[in-house]
């Protein structure tokens, strides 16, 4: 596996499906179809994925060996979500959002946003992403992988360590929802930096406007929340940066709850980091457990919240708040809550 | 809190020239064969610029246009209060194979392959390593690889999220954004976003920012052309929305309208520019609405936008 958190192996998938990404697309929407049914006419099904690469292994091997036009069009960012798209035989909108690591909860609320306008009757939302040597080579090339483990909000954080993955959920007005229910998406919010292509702004401006933003839509304030699912990369200054947005936006309240980053356990997803911490929002308010942040271990004193060390903490959280930054100074906010 | 959205200024940035007045009569007679017809690289001042990918400056040279054509000052934009929706269809390729080429992450027989055919990156090459095709997954990442030639900044240039990034800090726009991939259609979509962004109140003003380049991957392009017969033409568009009084009348799923069979009659293939080139069209003419669609990969999506008057017509 070395540096990065690479899926050996994906399980068989439909013909026509030819992308590595496109595979991995479809088997989480496999796994999706298999908990729940997408019981409505075909161009009333919409499906938004959000990725920060895209096909971009595609382009790889289109000018490395490749040369057919399948292998050029399949190089473009928006062809898994196509592909995926024909593979659940959905006729509706087909939305590829690309706003780097933020790429998940974005798709996720423009997937809303769709159910509200009344432009489709379900929405299969989520994000994807996979290993391929560009990713590799970019994040080496910025040092941002650590040689060590992954410490989220640790002392000793050193960087990140990528992961590949993909997450979908299927999301449904409130009336037409079919089934048990994970929980609700109660509002999203965006907002960018402003200030560097690179670098997150110092002050955490636009991660501060984001979550505002999601709060207002959602009409929760600070005090209501239970839980955060932090961004968390466990690079140093991502890491303190959030934190004190936290501070400044939650208030006392931020002290009071927990935060966690599964980015310990799973990598950096990327697209898919935010739909996965989505899922895992939902899953602990059902469950009734919280996921530790895997490698927290040394409290950091620029990062002083309660970071769930150790193991999962037993607590039914209720209304939560997800986390996401991106390249571009992309930002963006989900305030959730469990069934 | 307003009903709907409105166009108040849209320029326009084409491989013909500034605005809707620069298009041919005819895009395929005007190319006269040729597949591609380039945009340039747009010369902006500062030091800031100096790393930025060319289809980053057309973002913001796109920006600048829609500021001209609807006599703004750049301040009428600044602020949180501003949303920015960025959409192409492959803008990013080049940055992608640039990146790519000059990182060694394709062998040295692969390029090579690549500028045979017809030039891909081929100013701008990097050292192309014969080893780097074998430094992958299988070895665990890239750190016992050479570096090739690529600077730290290179990477984040090749995200999408880059040109997003680009515009919104030449002009100080901090408020909500969308990126979305894809043709024209989701050129549409960003539209019906910026209209539902004005109309709850989370903007006051919305730039929908088209971007699409072509030359750099001319190669790949030629590859699909029985998909996307020429001329694909370069173009860098921006339309402004703000409160209007009539809803934004958004179709999912629609039916090809004709100003999007005018908008390539007269421009080309312009991928996820041609709603903009088409609004542009419909503001040039005087027109006081527009019904604008956008096909791509089998689905039409289409909007009604109300259009603030424009004296200048084509």
């Amino acid at each position: 596996m070395g540096r990065g958190g690479e899926i050996r192996k994906l399980p068989p998938v439909a013909a026509g499906v030819r992308s590595r990404a496109a595979a991995l697309l479809v088997a989480a929407a496999a796994d999706l179809c298999s908990r729940a049914r997408l019981d409505a006419a075909p161009e009333r099904i919409a499906v938004v994925v959000g990725t920060a690469l895209g096909g971009v292994e595609e382009l790889e091997r289109a000018l490395e060996c490749d040369r057919t036009a399948r292998r050029a069009l399949d190089a473009l960012y928006d062809a898994p979500a196509h592909a995926l798209a024909g593979w659940l035989g959905a006729r509706g909108p087909a939305l590829t959002v690309s706003v780097a690591c933020a790429s998940g909860a974005t798709a996720l609320g423009v997937g809303a946003d769709l159910l509200r306008e009344d432009a489709a009757d379900l929405v299969v939302a989520g994000g994807y992403d996979i290993l391929c040597r560009f990713v590799l080579r970019g994040f080496d090339v910025l040092r941002s992988l650590t040689r060590e483990r992954v410490r989220p909000f640790d002392r000793r954080r050193s960087g990140l360590l990528l992961g590949e993955g993909a997450g979908l959920l299927l999301l449904a007005r409130e009336r037409d929802a079919r089934g048990p229910r994970l929980g609700r998406l109660l509002g999203h919010g965006s907002a960018s930096d402003g200030s560097h292509v690179a670098a997150p702004d110092p002050e955490g401006r636009g991660l501060d406007a984001a979550i505002r933003a999601a709060l207002t839509a959602a009409d929760v304030v600070p005090r209501d929340l239970d839980f955060v699912s932090a961004h968390g990369t466990g690079t140093p200054v991502n890491d303190r940066i959030e934190t004190a947005v936290l501070r400044r936006v939650l208030g006392p309240r931020a002290e009071a709850i927990p935060v966690n980053s599964i980015k310990g356990a799973l990598g950096h997803t990327m697209g898919a980091a935010a739909a996965l911490e989505a899922i895992m929002c939902l899953l602990a308010a059902r469950e009734g457990l919280i996921p530790p942040t895997a490698g927290y271990e040394e409290p950091d004193p620029a990062c002083g919240l309660d970071y769930v060390p150790g193991a999962c903490r037993a607590a039914r959280p209720r209304l939560m708040l997800s986390t996401s930054l991106g390249f571009g100074g992309c930002n963006a906010a989900l305030v959730l809550e469990g069934a | 809190m307003s009903a709907g959205a409105r166009v108040a200024g849209v320029g326009v940035l084409t491989g013909w020239g500034e605005g809707v007045g620069a298009l041919p009569p005819d895009a395929r007679v005007a190319a006269g064969g040729r597949a591609v017809i380039a945009l340039g690289r747009p010369a902006l001042d500062g030091e800031r610029f100096r790393r930025a990918t060319r289809e980053c400056l057309l973002g913001v040279a796109a920006v600048h246009a829609m500021l001209r054509e609807a006599d703004l000052g750049r301040d009428a934009i600044r602020g949180e209060r501003t949303a920015l929706l960025f959409v192409t269809a492959g803008a990013y390729g080049a940055s992608n194979v640039e990146f790519i080429v000059a990182g060694g992450i394709v062998g040295a027989g692969g390029a090579s392959a690549g500028r045979s055919e017809g030039g891909l990156a081929q100013e701008r090459r990097g050292i192309v390593g014969a080893g780097g095709a074998s430094a992958g997954r299988s070895e665990g990442g890239l750190a016992q690889e050479r570096r090739g030639s690529v600077s730290a900044l290179h990477f984040p240039y090749t995200a999408p999220s880059a040109l997003a990034g680009e515009v919104a800090i030449e002009f100080g726009l901090t408020g909500a954004y969308v990126i979305l991939i894809g043709g024209a259609p989701a050129t549409v979509d960003a539209l019906w976003q910026a209209g539902r962004l004005l109309a709850e109140g989370r903007c006051e003003r919305a730039l929908v920012v088209a971007v699409e380049t072509f030359e750099e991957c001319e190669t790949l392009w030629r590859r699909a052309r029985w998909a996307l017969p020429a001329p694909l033409v370069e173009a860098a568009a921006c339309a402004l929305l703000v409160a209007g009084d009539a809803p934004a009348a958004y179709r999912a799923v629609a039916a090809a309208g004709p100003l999007e069979a005018a908008a390539e009659a007269r421009a080309g293939r312009t991928l996820a520019a041609a709603p903009l080139i088409a609004l542009a069209l419909a503001r040039a003419a005087g027109e006081g609405a527009a019904r604008i669609t956008g096909t791509w990969r089998g689905r039409t999506a289409g909007i009604e936008l109300e259009i603030s008057g424009q004296t200048a017509r084509v």
